[in-house]
């Protein structure tokens, strides 16, 4: 394990625009609870699940700052800020922090509504291009506060924002910067892209009954995954810094690891996936028995959560028994490129508070998902010292983040 | 004061929470509390609601006095529609 101040990176700010709201304290104890924040998608007459969020633009621009200002960029901004808030940020080197962000489908409500204006009158508001762009969010956020050195943005599908955190991570320990609003956002509730992601026939078949209970990640009765919108980031410290600032740490990035399947765009393949697992391990020095519990990417899919299990038993092998592996996907639905940031939060709040939280409606666990669930309710776990997070995107890159209890 | 002006002066309140009313018709937009993509979306809008097609003719235009002059010459033929050209807004 990485001793003190050895190559750690603390995380000391967190900011969250999620389904179950945007104090992530009050998130992590609804999680806990096993309490969904799904809830049925207004735009369409029949039942449609999804994960949507609660935000007023007013409370943080004026009309002027809405001007080619996506909703993917509105909840990137205030997400960053509420994580700025939270880390009791205030005078920086500017030149000395960075913007990293994960982002899968960028400004997609400016785009259709670009395409839809198009289709019917023949004109496109000009500022469609500058709102739409994948990089918008990650500008807005550096413009909003002044920072002035990497600002980058990062389109991996599923994994956009967990490769974000990892590269804001590698920045700081080359000393490139000293500070990083890493995290990831998404916002493509609209029509086109739901109706879209119903066609490829990934999401789950809403419960008629309970339609908030529809995502179930390892249980024998999945289907898929709930569409979400949302935003989360992280500030992140050298340990330096945060020392000298007198910072509340809530946990280390210890490591990450990247690996790509270069086999399919969709089909997800245990092998890449495991080695994406080792290589976080590796480079936080940490050995599989030392890792208490792990976020997983666990879609509901029928063949995604077998082969990430399959994963993690190949690198835990007899150790398995010592870990702990939950979704939280079935309460907060999948957030694409943000959810890789959102689950960062989530697996660092575990760390911080010695909790686990579950994955919720699994009650018939699938024997092909042979790993040490959580389920239901959360744990208690007060010994835990490690975990980690997964993200395995379409396109093939498996992006696992390595996370360490302060000492 | 025209009857367009008032109404460009309308749009921009409504559009940009500007108080319009302080903005002198013969002074520059862009010193008035409008940039560049404000102007841009300032003019898009303007065509929509006044049916016109500013295009070529609107790069001339730089106060909001101008361009109600712009909008009724238009509006009344006394202005042929130019073609279409690339507009000036500053960019990468």
């Amino acid at each position: 394990m990485l001793r003190p101040g050895e190559d750690s990176v603390a995380i000391t700010g967190l900011g969250v625009i999620s389904p179950h709201g945007d104090e992530p304290g009050a998130m992590f104890d609804a999680l806990m609870a096993g309490t969904s924040g799904l809830r049925r998608w207004r735009e369409a007459a029949e039942p449609v699940v999804v994960g949507s969020v609660q935000f007023e633009p007013a409370r943080w621009f004026t009309k002027m700052q809405m001007l080619g200002l996506d909703r993917v960029s509105q909840l990137a901004v205030a997400a960053a800020e509420m994580a700025r808030t939270d880390a009791g940020m205030q005078e920086v080197d500017p030149f000395r922090v960075g913007v990293f962000v994960g982002c899968g489908m960028g400004g997609a409500t400016s785009i259709e509504a670009a395409f839809r204006s198009y289709a019917t009158t023949g004109r496109v508001p000009p500022l469609s291009i500058p709102a739409g762009m994948g990089n918008a969010p990650a500008a807005h956020i550096a413009m909003r506060s002044g920072f002035k050195g990497p600002v980058l943005s990062y389109c991996v599908a599923c994994a956009s924002s967990a490769v974000a955190i990892a590269e804001a991570g590698k920045s700081i320990r080359t000393g490139e910067i000293d500070i990083a609003f890493a995290g990831g956002t998404e916002a493509m509730l609209v029509p086109a892209i739901v109706r879209a992601w119903q066609a490829l026939q990934t999401l789950a078949t809403p419960d008629p009954e309970h339609i908030e209970t529809s995502c179930r990640p390892f249980a024998l009765d999945r289907s898929g995954f709930v569409l979400a919108e949302g935003a989360a980031f992280l500030v992140m410290e050298s340990a330096d810094h945060a020392e000298r600032r007198g910072a509340r740490i809530y946990a280390d990035l210890a490591g990450s690891g990247v690996s790509c399947d270069a086999t399919h765009l969709t089909k997800p393949d245990s092998a890449g996936q495991a080695r994406a697992i080792r290589g976080a391990l590796l480079s936080a020095h940490l050995q599989p028995a030392d890792v208490g519990y792990c976020n997983a990417h666990g879609t509901a899919t029928p063949a995604g959560d077998v082969v990430e299990c399959d994963a993690l038993r190949s690198v835990w092998g007899d150790d398995i028994a010592g870990l702990r592996v939950s979704s939280t996907k079935s309460m907060h639905g999948h957030l694409l490129g943000g959810a890789g940031a959102l689950e960062a939060v989530i697996t660092v709040l575990a760390l911080n508070r010695g909790q686990i939280p579950p994955t919720a409606f699994c009650t018939r666990p699938d024997p092909k998902c042979a790993v040490p669930l959580v389920r239901e309710q959360g744990e208690e776990a007060p010994r835990l010292r490690a975990a980690i997070s997964n993200s395995f995107a379409f396109g093939g890159t498996n992006v696992v983040l390595a996370f360490q209890r302060k000492h | 004061m025209s009857d367009t002006l008032e109404q460009l002066r309308e749009l921009i309140k409504e559009k940009f929470d500007i108080d319009a009313s302080k903005i002198d018709p013969s002074a520059s937009v862009l010193e008035s509390g409008l940039d560049s993509l404000a102007l841009t979306e300032l003019l898009f809008t303007v065509e929509e609601k006044f049916g016109v097609e500013l295009l070529e003719a609107a790069r001339e235009v730089t106060t909001l006095g101008g361009l109600a002059t712009l909008v009724d010459q238009l509006r009344s033929g006394a202005r042929p529609a130019p073609p279409a050209q690339s507009n000036a807004m500053p960019m990468r």
